[in-house]
């Protein structure tokens, strides 16, 4: 940088009123007080979250746009019900956090040479950022608008395959692939 | 069962300020916990949101509360049972006495200087006692010894008479089928037989202390002893500078307070603080509450101001700066320690709010709280209420105390919204800034303010007190002192030399600020 590119600037002079504080402070009170009213003339902007779910609302009031949402991983099944991965690691590649464990074995239907024998995510330390959906060549993992997912225990947060393709059949009908 | 009606005895007869002692604690230290709620109400409505609005009183328990909400006031009982049940946890390198005694100490201090604060006014009980029945025998032939021994024979027993407020509003009247009547207008004296006694006065405050104000300023500078104190146990850098802003804040903002509240002591003339309440209950004008926030108006805005700071809260609120600071103080505290300095932030709040209310908007007094409440409460239960129209403060009927409280808890539950309102809105003061405002601009305001004050109070006031009840022209004239001070400091202002340059911009070779040239060596 040279010295020529530094433009100084001087502090703008205060006026009185900025001099003495006060009308400065009260106008701040005001805006508060404005927030205050409109917040207990009830427009306040909370949902009012076991009662009243953003996927009920609109989404010009707030609501959630359930088919870009990014919530809880599913796994992708063909027409003849098989899982529609080919193990191609390409995911868990992507996967800034690290949080997908795929063991590919070989593919027991003739079109494909890989399955995975075992896929696990770890949706503790998912991100929720969506890149494995973005690498997947064959549109197997997807991410659904699912968001409230728990559990007792760190171990049961660990989704396999079996848990990710029965999210599958439960998000299928309203969020098809 | 002797011993039992004993105790019950002995209880019943406790004095007047033990009963308004437990109830001022109770109500104080209940509303404290219910102003924390209110604080983070107050802060989600800034913010537009609505707030805990959870925890009803039925914590899941209760079968017919179970599933009402009632706007989250079960909270601070759920906050308070988790503090109590929480490990009570220190570190391992504190030092344990200092860092127990620490929140111990503020609050003890603080709850103490809820003592002298003017709740209601003074009760008092009366008596019209008939001196002779033979109207023919004026009053004076009767000796003060036979009228103290009539009196002493007509009151209860164990009456404590009050020599001043009897002097003060002694009534004489007639006698007439047994009623006193006031005497009318040009009755001769001789006739005048009853004289109006008043005993067992007693003031709705826990101490009679006639230097209320000064007692207030000095119990409530020691607060800062348990934030040091706290600092400096905790043995944690972060509680350390805490502790040592909130010294420098106390130091810099205390002579301001104490500027100010002595204007209005000047005016008046008095350290009692429910004497300065009493002159502030009449009305200026015919309508005008007589209120110390009229006539100085000034004196009160630095006073809001330096209660702020007085109360570590938002915008003086470094000793706590959560960004620098971690928790600033009370890092180190948790369970019922931490509770402790938060509960004794919050009482304090309420007792310099209380103190606002008494020094600058007349105590229990409200436009109407006064005559037509009495009025009123006659009228309901017929008990010859009265109140004494030279004293306001002086009441024979608990219950016009009783209003008069609720009076005053009301008001200061509104200074108490006013804090809470201007922390959610104003950011904190850097710390130069923060020592600008008291050294700079508030010391020099309210010391001529004081200058001005004491000018009008020797020009003006009456010669036997100074002005003992400010009368209209009086507030006009504090009033336009208050205004030419405060034309005075804006005018001199802009003349003045500006600050020292505080905040400066250190030139680091390399660093964003810094405008000479890196020499070319340095990236080698």
């Amino acid at each position: 940088m040279n010295p020529s590119d530094i433009i100084v600037l001087d502090e703008p002079r205060l006026t009185l009123a900025d001099q003495f504080y006060l009308p400065q402070v009260l106008i701040g009170l005001g805006t508060t007080m404005k927030h205050m009213l409109r917040t207990l003339g009830g427009k306040d902007r909370v949902v009012q979250y076991p009662e009243e779910k953003r996927e009920d609302l609109p989404v010009e009031k707030g609501g959630m746009l359930e088919p870009t949402y990014r919530g809880v991983h599913r796994l992708n099944k063909d027409e003849e019900g098989r899982v529609k991965c080919v193990a191609c690691f390409m995911c868990s590649t992507a996967c800034p956090a690290r949080c997908i464990h795929i063991e590919a074995a070989e593919s027991p239907w003739p079109d494909r040479e890989k399955y995975p024998a075992k896929f696990d995510i770890d949706e503790l330390r998912c991100i929720y950022c969506g890149m494995c959906e973005e690498a997947c060549p064959v549109d197997a993992i997807e991410l659904t608008h699912l968001y409230d997912i728990v559990g007792l225990t760190r171990q049961e947060m660990i989704f396999d395959k079996a848990k990710l393709l029965r999210i599958f059949d439960q998000t299928a009908a309203t969020e098809p692939m | 069962m002797d011993w039992l009606s004993g105790i019950w005895h002995w209880v019943i007869n406790l004095p007047a300020w033990v009963w308004i002692a437990i109830a001022a604690h109770l109500l104080v230290l209940g509303t404290v916990a219910y102003l924390i709620l209110l604080e983070r109400k107050v802060a989600s409505w800034v913010q537009d949101r609505l707030g805990p609005n959870r925890v009803g009183l039925g914590f899941g328990i209760i079968p017919w509360l179970k599933d009402k909400k009632m706007w989250g006031l079960g909270q601070p009982l759920a906050d308070g049972l988790k503090f109590i049940v929480k490990e009570d946890y220190h570190a391992r390198n504190v030092d344990k006495v200092l860092f127990t005694l620490a929140p111990a100490m503020m609050i003890i201090v603080v709850i103490i200087s809820i003592a002298v604060l003017p709740i209601g006014g003074t009760r008092v009980l009366v008596k019209d006692v008939v001196i002779g029945s033979d109207a023919q025998k004026p009053l004076t032939d009767y000796t003060p010894a036979e009228i103290a021994a009539r009196v002493k024979e007509t009151l209860p027993a164990g009456a404590r008479i009050d020599e001043k407020l009897s002097g003060e509003v002694q009534k004489v009247g007639v006698l007439k089928d047994d009623q006193v009547e006031p005497a009318a207008q040009g009755e001769p004296s001789h006739r005048y037989l009853v004289e109006r006694v008043v005993y067992n006065a007693y003031r709705f405050q826990i101490a009679d202390l006639n230097i209320g104000v000064l007692f207030i300023l000095a119990v409530l500078s020691l607060e800062v002893y348990g934030v040091v104190i706290g600092g400096w146990a905790s043995n944690n850098k972060y509680s350390f500078l805490g502790g040592l802003r909130a010294t420098v804040n106390m130091i810099s903002y205390e002579i301001p307070l104490g500027l100010a509240v002595l204007c209005i002591v000047i005016m008046f003339g008095t350290l009692d603080l429910e004497r300065i309440v009493d002159q502030q209950a009449h009305y200026w004008a015919g309508w005008i509450p007589a209120w110390n926030v009229f006539s100085q108006p000034l004196a009160f805005v630095m006073f809001l101001v330096c209660i702020h700071a007085e109360a570590n809260r938002a915008p003086f609120d470094l000793a706590e700066a959560e960004q620098e600071l971690v928790g600033g103080y009370h890092t180190e505290y948790s369970s019922m320690r931490f509770a402790l300095f938060f509960l004794a932030e919050y009482a304090g709040m309420m007792t310099t709010s209380a103190v606002c209310v008494a020094l600058f908007f007349g105590g229990w007094h409200f436009p109407g709280v006064d005559h037509a409440v009495v009025t009123i409460v006659n009228a309901l239960t017929h008990s010859g209420a009265w109140v004494d129209p030279a004293h306001p403060a002086v009441t024979n009927s608990l219950t016009v105390c009783l209003i008069r409280a609720a009076v005053v808890f009301i008001k200061t539950l509104v200074v108490i919204f006013v804090f809470m309102w201007v922390r959610w809105s104003l950011p904190r003061f850097r710390f130069d800034q923060l020592m600008m405002l008291a050294w700079r601009a508030l010391i020099p305001i309210s010391l001529a303010l004081l200058v001005m004050t004491s000018i009008i109070v020797y020009v003006w006031s009456p010669a036997q007190e100074s002005l003992w009840s400010v009368n209209g022209q009086a507030a006009l004239i504090f009033l336009a002192g208050n205004v030419v001070v405060l034309a005075g400091s804006m005018a001199l202002s802009r003349v003045l030399p500006p600050p020292p340059q505080t905040n400066r911009k250190v030139p680091v070779p390399g660093s964003r600020f810094t405008s000479t040239p890196i020499p070319a060596a340095a990236y080698n």
